[in-house]
């Protein structure tokens, strides 16, 4: 659509477009038949939330790895890909923690036994051995909370997930206005969606890199006033249907007895891996 | 005669307070009628609409429903506001509007819940409606998963579960495939044999003989051009002419192009 230079715009729509329907997608394995798939949402998230509480607060490397073969059993049992999952955490945990954790590698950080020097111009650094073991329990711990947090996301339907945050808390308020924002968001990929085809189909492939600028600000322009409309029809919608400022939800959870031997089950093992 | 759920007389609005979109509306609906407004784009049908369900106001005029004054204030006493947002429901026109929870489960019992009525009572409701439109199969579905059809009836799913004395529809039937408006067109003649009073905002001529025992017609003016039986209305081909309403076919004979208008009020003889 844009000229070569301008195809940064049309790569970046592209690449928004894509990520949000790939989140769409994962809910394909929240909808397969599978062991967390039947777990009641507010127990699953309440199993997350104790996996958590041992991987942040163990410093034990073997209490980590027991975590994480524990996840990956569950992957397993949920039919879930090992290679689809590995391929979906391990692009998060570089991001959250290689970053933060390369200055822990040296000793004006983490001193102690020296092991190596790296020289970056004519700076020398030393890496200590409590630093890589600092750096090694660090992204371990990011490794298993992202891949909690990434299973959670994976067997549970996002409209659940965000019912199940009442569980937590969460006013009703928020849940329903998350709830509104994810739903709309589909509705807004697929306008993005259709124009910039509509666009390409009377533009075609170049356009001067002012242009394509022109056009998208023209886009972001008419996608906020459909937005706006857009909002004001909603609003008419709840209020014809009783909506007075106050949202009643349903309650539409049922817990069973696997689901408190599930917790019972993840609370106990991560007891034990703590105490390791 | 039934006594009369709706009263417009002299009614005016304009959006913004600059964009006419009534002109002086009277008209009166009795209880249990099937009305259907019909007349171009922009001429006020779906503002007519939104006004009946108390969703905007008359600038000037008054507007009363089952002898009540219909006003702002009105609806800050909260019982009013409740009674009267159970006996009316409204299908919008845009499902995406009116489809708004994360689910269609959660979008069909949205209005039930609001307005106070029972869980149990309600998930009996919404199985009995889901049944009848043939939807059931939905029900944990996300309503950008659904087709246009699927769509529009879910919003009519939320709109009849309440059981609403009066339902308003605007275009119910736009956009949608011929048998999926059969089963719609279907469900609202069931509900009118039910008691209810269906108003109907439509271009589609089809449906306007199965939906109506009064065909409004809406004028380019905005205001009433004309209200009267199906067969009077649809007859009239100057009046229809007048307000964009005909349907001109063209399609070949004997390797000759043919053009006529298709009119809707005939009767069909064994």
């Amino acid at each position: 659509m844009f000229a070569q230079r301008g195809r940064f715009i049309e790569r970046s729509l592209r690449a928004v477009l894509s990520f949000i329907n790939d989140a769409v997608l994962a809910e394909t394995h929240a909808g397969r038949p599978g062991f967390l798939q039947a777990r009641d949402p507010r127990v699953k998230i309440a199993a997350s939330l104790i996996l958590l509480a041992v991987a942040v607060t163990t410093k034990s490397f073997a209490a980590l790895a027991g975590l994480y073969l524990i996840i990956a059993l569950l992957v397993l049992c949920s039919r879930i890909g090992l290679g689809f999952f590995f391929a979906r955490t391990w692009v998060f945990v570089p991001i959250f923690a290689l970053a933060m954790v390369l200055p822990a590698l040296f000793s004006f950080f983490s001193p102690g036994d020296v092991v190596g020097h790296v020289r970056i111009f004519a700076l020398t650094l030393s890496v200590t051995r409590q630093g890589i073991l600092g750096a090694a329990l660090f992204v371990s711990r990011v490794a298993v909370c992202v891949s909690v947090a990434v299973l959670l996301a994976l067997t549970t339907r996002h409209s659940a997930l965000l019912r199940a945050l009442r569980f937590l808390g969460v006013p009703q308020i928020y849940v329903m206005t998350m709830g509104m924002t994810y739903r709309y968001i589909h509705l807004f990929v697929e306008i993005v969606g259709d124009t910039f085809t509509a666009i390409r189909s009377r533009v075609g492939h170049a356009v001067a890199v002012p242009s394509g600028r022109r056009i998208v600000a023209w886009n972001i322009a008419s996608l906020w006033h459909r937005s706006f409309d857009m909002h004001l029809q909603v609003h008419r919608a709840m209020i014809a249907r009783g909506y007075r400022g106050e949202a009643v939800a349903a309650r539409l959870f049922k817990t069973t007895r696997k689901d408190w031997m599930w917790l019972f089950a993840v609370a106990a093992v991560g007891y034990l891996l703590w105490t390791l | 005669m039934d006594p009369l759920i709706y009263e417009l007389t002299g009614v005016r609005y304009a959006y913004a307070g600059r964009f006419p979109a009534l002109c002086g509306v009277d008209m009166a609906l009795r209880r249990g009628e099937k009305a259907v407004l019909v007349g171009a784009n922009g001429t006020g049908k779906s503002t007519l609409l939104a006004m009946l369900d108390g969703l905007i106001f008359p600038d000037a005029g008054a507007l009363r429903f089952d002898g009540r004054d219909l006003t702002e204030p009105a609806f800050d006493d909260p019982g009013f506001s409740k009674d009267f947002r159970r006996r009316v429901g409204f299908v919008f026109q845009d499902p995406d509007a009116q489809l708004f929870c994360p689910t269609v489960r959660e979008d069909i019992a949205f209005g039930p819940l609001q307005l106070g009525m029972d869980p149990a009572a309600v998930e009996t409701r919404l199985e009995d409606v889901t049944r009848a439109l043939g939807i059931a199969d939905l029900l944990e579905r996300q309503p950008h998963q659904l087709s246009i059809g699927e769509k529009k009836k879910v919003a009519l799913a939320g709109v009849l579960v309440l059981d609403p004395e009066v339902v308003l529809l605007d275009e119910p039937t736009a956009g949608i495939d011929p048998l999926t408006t059969r089963h719609i067109i279907d469900m609202l003649c069931a509900a009118a044999a039910g008691g209810k009073t269906i108003v109907t905002a439509t271009h589609d001529l089809h449906i306007v003989e199965e939906m109506a025992d009064t065909v409004v017609v809406l004028g380019r003016e905005r205001t009433i051009r004309r209200a009267g039986r199906p067969s009077e209305i649809l007859g009239d081909e100057q009046l229809l002419w007048e307000n964009n309403l005909v349907h001109i076919h063209r399609h070949r004979h004997a390797g000759r192009v043919h053009e006529h208008i298709h009119l809707h009020s005939h009767d069909h003889h064994a």
